[in-house]
C-alpha cells in the first residue's frame, strides 16, 4: 500500500531523452496505466520506479520517504516482466517461493504461503514443474504468484499480458482488474494496448517521445484528449483529425474545411488555424434525399472503403471539395452503415462532438465566451491531478 | 420443416484418389535432395581421414609387435601389448600425475575464470574489450614459442631468480628439480589457458538474460544470493564444459611444454600419461604398446566424457 510521487524524473541514454521532466503522482489504490507507443520511455519509467535504471534527474517517493538513490531490494515492490522472468531452474513451488527465500523466512511459512498462493491462481497441480513445462498462461500465472507472494507495497507491471493468445489476454485482464480490487494496491501497469488501459486503469498517463500528453481517468482522455496524440492514439480507428480554420459567421462560430461546414455555437472569433477532431461514433451518416437538420454540422465526401467489424461497420470517406487533396475520415456505426464505395455522402455531427487543438502545439483548445478567439487549454495540471 | 446446414463440401472415398498433385520426377527429386549432403561430405572425408581411419589402425597396431621400420616385419601378438600396457613401469606415476595435473588445473580452467568473467562484467563498452584481449593474448602465442619465453625466465639466471634474489633467497633451478618441476609445467599451462575459460564463462552469462538477476534484486535477493541462487545454477552447463575441456585436454595442453622444456623429467616427475604414450612410440619404438596404451586411454577418457556429458544434460537448463 503506498503512493507513489515522480517529480521531474528524467532519463538520457546517450544522446536521447528516454524520458524528460516526467511528474506523477500516484494515489495509493490507484491502477496507473503508462501508455504510448513503443519507445515512448514507458518501461524506463516503470524500471527507474522499481530501480533497476538510475534517474538522470528529478526523485521518486513512496509515502514521503525518497527512494531515488535505494536499490531494487530495499524498494519494497513486486514486477511482473513481460518476459516473466521465470527462474528456469527452479519448480513453480520455488519461483514462488523467491521472495520469501531471499528475505530467510522459516520454511514452514514459506511453503504455506505458497500453497496459499498458488490456491489463489490455481497453480495447484504445478507446483512441481520447471517453467517450461508451463503454457504461456501457466507462466503468467506463476509470475503473478511471485509478485503476490509476499505483500509488497506497489505492483509494478511490464506488459504482462503481451505473450498470451488474445482469448487469454481477455480472461486474464479481467482477472488483474478483480486482483487488484481485492488487494486494493498500488498498481503501475505498462502497456502499449489502448484497450487493456481503457477497461484496466483507474487513471491512464500518456507518454510520447518520453513526455507526459495527459493524465486522467479513462473516460477523461478518450472525451478530452488534451493533444492531438493523445486523439490519434486511442480509439479504433482513431478519431478523424482534419486541418480547419475556426472563424465568427453571421453572429456564429464556424469551422470550415474542404468538404467541411459545422456551426459551433453563438459567438465571434478571428480566423484561426486549427485542427478539428471528430471520433468516428459521433458521425452519421445522412441518409440520402433526407431533409437536412437545421444548425448541425456536415462533411461531404466519397466513400472509398467499408470495414465489416462483425457488430459493426467501418465506413472510409475521402472528405474534400473537387481535386482538393482529400482528408481520410473514418465513420463507425451499427452494421449496414448503408454505404457502397464511390458513393457521394454526407456526414453530420453534433456540435459538442466537435475537438479543437491548436494547430502549432497540438494542445486541445477550450471556447471561454467571453474571449473573441480560442484559447489553449491550460496545460494538464500534473500537481492536482492525482490529488 | 427443417434443413441442417450442410458441412462443406470434403473429397471423399474415390474423389480423394482422382486428385493427384503434380510431382516432379524421381531423379529431379533426388538431385534436389543431395545438396545438405555435399555440404557436409569435406567435413565428412576429413573426419573420416584424419579421426576415425588413424582409430582404427591404432586397434590393429595394438594387436602387432612392430617397431615402425617399414623393413621389419609386424608380429602378431593377440593382447599381449595390453598385459603390458597394465605392468608398464612408469604407467602407474603417470596416471597419478595426469590427475594432478587435472586437478591443479581446474582451479585456474574454472574457479578463477568465474571469478574474474563476474568481476569484469559490469566493465562497458571499450575496457571490457581491452581487458578480455590482455586476458585472451596467451593462448594466441604458440605454445613451443611460451615455453622458450618461460625457459629464459625460470632459467637460473633469469627474471624468476632474479627477484628471488632481491629477496635474499638462492635461486632455484625450476625446470630441472624434482620438487618444482611439474609445479612450472602446470603454471605455465593456467597462464596460457585462463583467458580462454574467462571468455567462455564471459559467453556463458551473456547468455543468461539480465531479466533474471533484476527478477531476483526485486524479489529481494541481495548480490550474493543472487550469484548462487540465479547466475551460477544457470551458468552450471557452461562450468560443466569447461571442466570436461580440463579433464579431456590438460594432457594436450601440457604436452608440448613437457617436450620442450622437461622431457617429463626430471626422474620422470613431470611426466604424464600422453606423454609416457608418445615416449613409449617415437623413443622405444614399440608401436604395439603405444597404440595399445593409446586406446586404454581413449577408453577411459571416452568413459569420463561420456559421465560428464550426461551431467550436463542433467544440469543444464534451457532458457525459454
Amino acid at each position: 500500500m503506498a503512493r507513489i510521487r515522480i517529480e521531474g524524473l528524467g532519463k538520457v541514454f546517450g544522446a536521447t531523452r528516454a524520458v524528460d521532466d516526467v511528474s506523477l503522482d500516484v494515489a495509493d489504490g490507484d491502477f496507473l496505466v503508462l501508455l504510448g507507443p513503443s519507445g515512448c520511455g514507458k518501461t524506463t519509467l516503470l524500471r527507474m520506479i522499481a530501480g533497476l535504471i538510475q534517474p538522470s534527474t528529478g526523485r521518486i517517493l513512496v509515502e514521503d520517504r525518497d527512494i531515488t538513490y535505494l536499490p531494487p531490494r530495499e524498494r519494497d515492490v513486486a514486477m511482473v516482466f513481460q518476459s516473466y522472468a521465470l527462474y528456469p531452474h527452479l519448480s513453480v513451488e520455488r519461483n514462488i517461493g523467491f521472495p520469501l527465500r531471499a528475505a530467510r523466512r522459516p520454511k514452514a511459512e514459506i511453503a504455506t504461503r505458497v500453497r496459499e498462493v498458488a490456491g489463489q491462481l490455481e497453480l495447484d497441480g504445478l507446483l512441481g514443474r520447471r517453467p517450461r513445462e508451463l503454457s504461456g498462461g501457466q507462466r503468467q500465472r506463476v509470475a503473478l504468484g511471485r509478485a503476490l507472494v509476499r505483500d509488497p507495497r506497489a505492483f509494478l507491471m511490464d506488459e504482462p499480458l503481451s505473450n498470451l493468445d488474445a482469448k487469454l489476454r481477455t480472461a486474464t485482464r479481467t482477472e488483474l482488474t478483480a486482483l487488484h480490487r481485492r488487494l486494493g494496491s498500488t498498481f503501475v501497469y505498462v502497456t502499449h494496448d489502448q484497450v487493456e488501459a481503457m477497461t484496466m486503469a483507474t487513471r491512464i498517463a500518456l507518454l510520447d517521445g518520453g513526455r507526459l500528453e495527459q493524465v486522467g481517468t479513462p473516460t477523461e482522455v478518450y472525451d478530452q484528449p488534451a493533444s492531438v496524440f493523445v486523439a490519434g492514439f486511442l480509439g479504433a480507428p482513431p478519431m478523424n483529425l482534419l486541418p480547419a480554420t475556426v472563424a465568427g459567421r453571421d453572429g456564429q462560430v464556424v469551422l470550415t474545411a474542404g468538404g467541411v461546414d459545422i456551426s459551433l455555437w453563438p459567438g465571434g472569433a478571428d480566423s484561426t488555424e486549427v485542427t478539428l477532431g471528430i471520433r468516428p461514433e459521433h458521425l452519421r451518416v445522412l441518409p440520402a434525399g433526407a431533409p437536412a437538420p437545421a444548425a448541425r454540422g456536415r462533411l461531404t465526401g466519397t466513400v472509398t472503403g467499408i470495414e465489416n467489424l462483425g457488430s459493426e461497420e467501418v465506413g472510409w470517406l475521402g472528405v474534400g471539395t473537387g481535386d482538393a487533396a482529400s482528408a481520410a475520415v473514418a465513420v463507425r456505426g451499427p452494421r449496414p452503415l448503408g454505404l457502397a464505395i464511390g458513393d457521394r455522402v454526407t456526414l453530420i455531427v453534433a456540435p459538442e462532438h466537435v475537438h479543437l487543438f491548436s494547430r502549432d502545439s497540438g494542445r486541445r483548445l477550450t471556447w471561454q465566451p467571453d474571449a473573441k478567439v480560442p484559447r489553449p487549454s491550460r496545460p494538464v495540471d500534473l500537481t492536482t491531478t492525482g490529488a | 420443416m427443417f434443413v441442417e446446414l450442410a458441412v462443406p463440401a470434403t473429397l471423399a472415398g474415390e474423389g480423394r484418389a482422382a486428385v493427384q498433385a503434380a510431382r516432379p520426377a524421381l531423379a529431379r527429386r533426388l538431385l534436389a535432395a543431395t545438396p545438405p549432403y555435399l555440404y557436409l561430405l569435406p567435413a565428412l572425408a576429413c573426419l573420416v581421414l584424419w579421426t576415425y581411419k588413424p582409430l582404427v589402425e591404432a586397434v590393429q597396431l595394438s594387436f602387432y609387435d612392430w617397431n615402425l621400420l617399414p623393413t621389419s616385419p609386424m608380429t602378431y601378438v593377440g593382447l599381449d601389448k595390453y598385459r603390458q600396457v597394465f605392468t608398464q613401469a612408469g604407467l602407474r606415476h603417470a596416471a597419478v600425475n595426469t590427475v594432478i595435473y587435472i586437478v591443479c588445473l581446474l582451479p585456474f580452467s574454472v574457479v578463477l575464470p568465474t571469478a574474474v568473467a563476474l568481476v569484469t562484467r559490469r566493465l562497458g563498452g571499450r575496457s571490457r574489450d581491452v581487458y578480455r584481449a590482455l586476458v585472451f593474448t596467451p593462448i594466441l602465442v604458440a605454445p613451443v614459442a611460451a615455453a622458450a619465453v618461460w625457459r629464459w625466465l625460470l632459467d637460473p639466471t633469469g627474471l624468476s631468480n632474479q627477484a628471488l634474489g632481491w629477496f635474499g633467497l638462492a635461486p632455484h633451478n625450476w625446470l630441472r628439480e624434482e620438487s618444482t618441476a611439474l609445479p612450472a609445467i602446470l603454471a605455465i599451462t593456467a597462464w596460457s589457458m585462463c583467458g580462454f575459460a574467462v571468455l567462455v564463462v564471459s559467453a556463458g552469462l551473456t547468455g543468461i538474460s539480465a531479466d533474471y538477476g533484476e527478477a531476483a534484486a526485486i524479489d529481494g535477493a541481495t548480490g550474493w544470493q543472487i550469484l548462487r541462487w540465479v547466475t551460477l545454477p544457470l551458468l552450471r552447463s557452461t562450468l560443466l564444459f569447461l571442466v570436461l575441456m580440463t579433464v579431456l585436454l590438460s594432457g594436450q595442453w601440457t604436452f608440448p611444454l613437457l617436450d620442450s622444456l622437461t622431457q617429463g623429467g626430471p626422474a620422470e616427475s613431470s611426466t604424464n600419461v600422453y606423454y609416457l604414450l608418445w615416449e613409449l612410440g617415437f623413443r622405444n619404438f614399440d608401436s604395439g604398446l603405444a597404440s595399445a596404451a593409446g586406446i586404454v586411454f581413449f577408453v577411459v577418457f571416452g568413459l569420463i566424457a561420456a559421465g560428464l556429458v550426461a551431467l550436463a544434460d542433467r544440469f543444464s537448463f534451457h532458457d525459454n
